[in-house]
This record gives structure tokens, sequence and C-alpha cells, in this order.
């Protein structure tokens, strides 16, 4: 294993991992403004691209990561900020990206039965674009606590 | 009674003399008890301490973390002489080297922090 990108004590996995989740963060927001301008057919694209990719993030990186280290130690050890704050960014995660999933198939696709469709896109999209960016803050938060706990201290 | 003197002596010595021979040979080199012996290596503040530790070989090493967030101990080489899972505060790992050499090892959360082990 290789140190990282950022000259912190992070692997180089982990900083490419907040590297990416940066940009995508930002994407999201970009694609966001793409549907404010009316330009459907890129904002969902924009946003497809972003779910997908995030998907592979969580199962190459996040995942192995989060077994190894994390999921040992609790329920027993959540009082520690390192543990807590990393639940927490899994569990959130977890459901911003299941949320954005579900939007996906539901919005893009003709997949789903027209009982399990909404027809209120809108709320549905901000609500899950503000869980991602508390979802972004929390991954901000486990990366700084689990590799710059000076800042802690 | 100077001959039945005599004669008891000779018995004695005989005796002895047999028993000297029939006797299992002793090894009269001192034998040292067998000495086990042991390191510490602190983990704090992300870093091993000492960085480098020179030990014998037989010698079991202690690695403790003292740290508040959890590291490993992984060896360097392929195949890995050593790894233990991951230590979360106060916890401890152990690991006898049995042969001499330099083992470099490093924490596979914070690849960083790297240390060795010179056995000889």
């Amino acid at each position: 294993m290789s140190g990282g990108l950022l000259g912190t004590a992070a692997p180089l996995t982990a900083d490419v991992v907040l590297l990416l989740e940066t940009t995508m963060g930002v994407a999201l927001l970009f694609g966001a403004w793409l549907a404010r301008t009316r330009r459907f057919r890129q904002h969902a694209w924009c946003q497809s691209a972003i779910v997908l990719l995030n998907l592979a993030v969580i199962a190459i990186a996040m995942t192995p990561s989060f077994r190894l280290q994390v999921f040992p130690r609790i329920p027993a050890k959540l009082s520690k900020p390192y543990y807590a704050l990393a639940s927490v960014h899994a569990g959130l995660g977890t459901a911003a990206e299941l949320a954005a999933l579900y939007l996906l198939i539901a919005a893009g696709t003709r997949l789903l039965p027209e009982k399990l469709r909404i027809t209120r896109y809108k709320p549905w999209m901000r609500g899950v674009l503000l869980l991602w960016w508390l979802v972004l803050a929390l991954g901000f938060a486990t990366y700084f606590r689990w590799y710059l706990p000076r800042l802690f201290r | 009674m100077r001959r039945s003197m005599s004669f008891a002596v000779f018995v004695a010595v005989v005796v002895l003399g047999a028993s000297a021979l029939t006797a299992p040979p002793r090894n009269l080199a001192v034998v040292a008890p067998q000495k086990t012996e042991s390191a510490e290596v602190k983990i704090d503040n992300f870093s091993f301490g000492p960085p480098t530790l020179t030990v014998s070989v037989g010698t079991t090493v202690t690695w403790t973390n003292r740290d508040d967030i959890p590291h490993t101990v992984t060896s360097s080489d392929d195949p890995k002489a050593f790894k233990s899972k991951v230590l979360d505060t106060e916890e401890k790992f152990s690991f006898t080297f049995t042969k001499a050499g330099t083992y470099p090892y490093f924490c596979s959360i914070h690849p960083k922090m790297t240390a060795k082990v010179i056995v000889q």
C-alpha cells in the first residue's frame, strides 16, 4: 500500500476517494444547475453517471475499508468519534445512494411499476442532493479524524 | 583386625569403582536456563517507537497501540512475515522472530508509518 497524494497520513486509496467524492459533489451541483436551465437530457446523464460512479467507489473502496476497520468494533466502540463518524457517514451515505438510485430508475427508466414511481421529482431530487452534501461533509470529517488527528487534539 | 580393615577398604574401592564404571555418563557442563527474550514497540502519535529495533533470534516483540486511533502492524515483505489485525487503543500484537534478518513493517491504515526489526 502506498502513501497518499495530499500529504496526510492517508493511503492513496483514501486520498483518491476524497478527491473523487469532492468532484462528484460539485458535479451534482452542476447537474442541478443544468436542470434549472431546462437542459434535462444533460442533467439526467450527469446525475446518472455520478450516482453510478459513486456506487462503484462505495463497492470498491469504502465498503472494504468499513468492514475491516469499523464493522468489527461496532456497536461497542460507537462512543469514540473515530467509529461514530464513520458509522453515521456509512449509514446516511447508504441511504443517499439508495435514494439516488431510486430516483435514477424512477425518473430515467420505465422499470418500476406505476405505483412505485414518484410524480413530484423536484422536492425528492433536492432532498437527495442535500443529503448527499451532508454525507460528503461527514466524509470530510471522517477523513480528518482518521488521517489528520492533530486537528482534534 | 588389620587384615579385615584392608579387606573392607578393598571391597569399598571395588564397589565404588564398579559403580563409577556402570553409571551413565553425566554432563558436567553447566546449562543455563533457557532465556526467553522480549521487546516492546509502542505505537503512538502516528509512529512506531523505536523506529528500528535490534533483537536476537527467538525474541518475541510486542507492539502496543497507545494512540487514540487504530493501527496495524504489517510486514512489508512478500510473503508477509507477520500481520496483525486492526489494533484499537491499548490492544497488543506479538510476534516471535525465529530467523535472522531485517524485517521492515508499516501500518496498513497509515502507510507512511514505517519501522523495522533487525534480528541478529
